[in-house]
């Protein structure tokens, strides 16, 4: 993990400039076109949402590309028809409510079992290990059904509860707990039982601390993965008022609404993970980072 | 979890000591274990640290073994039975399978599954690959470049796909641009040729910000000596990247192409938003026949049945992709 951590200090990775002797005018000229393709790709990716924000605020007028980009004379209307005509506000809520929990338990439960396997010594350890990893190779999509079927069992269709208990059990969640907790020096767990801290307390004021970095990481990735959440939420819930945002942007867009009101649902569904990734956006990279280097 | 971006375990074995292996206190004990003495099994499993572990996993466990390990168990159990909207399950052997035999909607949903990953995962791959050799370099406002390449990674593809619905709608910006040099392809998502190389630019414009950091993480991990030494001996840049960067990156490679291969398998959202399996079952694959039989028309056990076709296909790939990956290595 030590070595992971260096590396992400790379300059490169940073996109500094390295220091160096200044290098004559052409050479330095010729680095500078490597922009040029960046630029191009940049502009590429960028495109589809630039042309969902302009769609939604000239709501009324035929889409033509580009004169869209240029036309300043911009209307709200599209947004004003969006939460007046759907129940955003009641789906943005529903969303939240399946992230925030889904992330606070994830976490909590993850880094628990996480600290069970990393720092102690059971019966079955690499069994149920083992059989964690062997899950993973499981497609989702087999599972689906019945899952769909126990939480129909216990009646928890259409309702909230239901909707956030299969996903706690987050494997790859546990497995980078685990991973990170191995580093803690065992000393430091040591001491504090000496001083008299109970399992609880080691947990709660020596470990999780000590995990804030990873717990940040797995919880950016854990709120976008609940907030982008598609197929289950799509099953589970049947009445309008308990879907969640995804689901209502998607049945929106089968009931024939304007263009411009269905894209500004989207811009409004889609500004609370663009600030998640703005404002937590180092997490990202260090959790993508990780997932890659053995 | 399908297509989430959470994560994958980094090197799962990665020093989990076999019980009695002696770390220091890790019977949380906090007395180093005496030195010499076997622990037996049933002090592994009474001992205070063990009840102390075993109440730590315990919600773990708990949560897993009723939302993973039953579904994923009773899945394949339905797949030999058939479950009446009442709930009622009865045990039918192999009937659901020999069904899906016979089935021409199973056969060309194999078959639209197959060529779009055929499709997508080199264009995922290579597009990644194009992109992280592209952004590996230290220079003002790289970092820029890679946070805007990493924002389609953190979009639903619900959103991604009513934006590129309106991109490749016939009149769109695709179709005007085809339009202006004398291509007349019309919508593509309406066209069965065009409809799998639509979806599978969706899926790589999606996903290339992600991969390509995996694979920059790789390549910052080579030693510049080898580089320095290449040029020193007369190597072009494209030999350098021949034969110093792809064989040392093939660990993030493989990861890549494994992950890519299972997203493509597993591919369903942005399909369903986008096509709904069309036009005339176009992009009709294994996950969405999956879907359509289970919610569709509630054919639970025969869908399941699909399900296990899927899980089968995942298992046979990964073990080739193994091989391969161990041979080459040697």
């Amino acid at each position: 993990m030590s070595a992971i951590t260096e590396r992400r200090e790379d300059p490169a990775l940073r996109g500094d400039t390295l220091t160096r002797r200044r290098a004559p005018f052409a050479v330095r000229a010729r680095k500078q076109l490597i922009h040029i393709p960046l630029i191009v790709i940049g502009a590429l990716t960028l495109f589809p949402f630039l042309a969902m924000v302009m769609i939604s605020l000239h709501p009324g007028i035929p889409v033509q590309v580009p004169e869209i980009f240029f036309n300043t004379d911009i209307s709200l209307e599209a947004y004003r028809q969006a939460l007046r005509s759907s129940e955003i506000p009641r789906w943005a809520l529903n969303t939240t409510i399946y992230a925030v929990v889904s992330v606070v338990l994830v976490l909590l439960f993850a880094s628990m079992a996480g600290y069970a396997f990393a720092k102690k010594k059971f019966l079955g350890r690499e069994v149920i290990f083992w059989v964690f990893i062997a899950m993973l190779m499981i497609p989702y999509q087999l599972t689906i059904i019945p899952q769909y079927l126990l939480v129909g069992q216990i009646g928890g269709l259409d309702t909230m509860w239901g909707l956030i208990l299969p996903t706690i059990a987050n494997a790859q969640a546990m497995f980078l707990m685990r991973q990170f907790m191995q580093d803690i020096p065992d000393e430091l767990i040591d001491a504090a039982k000496i001083d008299g801290a109970g399992e609880l307390r080691v947990y709660w004021s020596i470990i999780l601390p000590q995990t804030k970095p990873i717990l940040a990481t797995l919880g950016t990735f854990v709120f976008l993965w609940h907030w982008n959440d598609f197929l289950w939420p799509l099953v589970a819930q049947q009445s309008p008022e308990n879907y969640v945002l995804t689901v209502g942007l998607n049945g929106l867009q089968a009931q024939n609404v304007s263009l411009a009101t269905l894209m500004a649902s989207a811009v409004v569904m889609f500004i609370p993970a663009l600030l998640v990734f703005i404002f937590l956006q180092r997490y990202f990279v260090r959790g993508v980072m990780m997932s890659g280097i053995k | 979890m399908s297509t989430s971006v959470a994560p994958a375990p980094p090197d799962a074995a990665g020093g989990a000591g076999g019980p009695g292996d002696g770390g220091v206190a890790a019977d949380g004990t906090g007395r180093p274990p005496v030195v010499g003495r076997t622990v037996t099994w049933k002090e592994l499993a009474t001992s205070r640290g063990a009840l102390v572990a075993y109440a730590f996993i315990f919600p773990y466990v708990a949560f897993f073994l009723a939302f993973r390990i039953l579904p994923a168990l009773y899945g394949v159990l339905l797949s030999f039975g058939d479950v009446s909207l009442a709930g009622r399950f009865r045990f039918v052997g192999l009937e659901n399978f020999a069904r899906l035999v016979q089935d021409d909607v199973f056969w060309h949903s194999l078959r639209v599954t197959t060529i779009y990953a055929l499709l997508a995962i080199p264009l995922a791959v290579v597009l990644s690959l194009l992109m992280a050799q592209l952004c590996n370099r230290a220079m003002r406002g790289m970092s820029f470049y890679r946070s805007l390449f990493f924002l389609p990674v953190v979009t639903s593809p619900v959103i991604s796909g009513i934006i590129f619905v309106w991109m490749f709608s016939g009149g769109g910006p695709l179709d005007e641009l085809l339009g202006s040099v004398g291509l007349e392809l019309g919508n593509w998502l309406q066209n069965e040729f065009l409809v799998l190389p639509a979806l599978a630019l969706v899926a790589a414009w999606s996903s290339f910000g992600y991969n390509m950091l995996i694979l920059l993480a790789g390549m910052l991990a080579i030693p510049p000596d080898y580089y320095e030494a290449a040029e020193l001996d007369g190597a072009s840049p494209w030999e350098r990247f021949r034969y110093v960067t792809l064989p040392l990156l093939k660990p993030a490679l493989f990861f890549v192409l494994v992950l890519e291969t299972v997203k493509s398998f597993q591919a369903f959202d942005t399909i369903y938003v986008m096509t709904g399996g069309g036009p005339a079952r176009g992009s009709y694959t294994l996950t969405f026949m999956i879907f359509d039989q289970g919610f569709g028309y509630f054919e639970f056990g025969y869908a399941s049945a699909v399900g296990v076709v899927l899980l089968v296909i995942t298992l046979i790939l990964s073990l080739i992709q193994r091989r391969l990956m161990g041979r080459s290595e040697s």
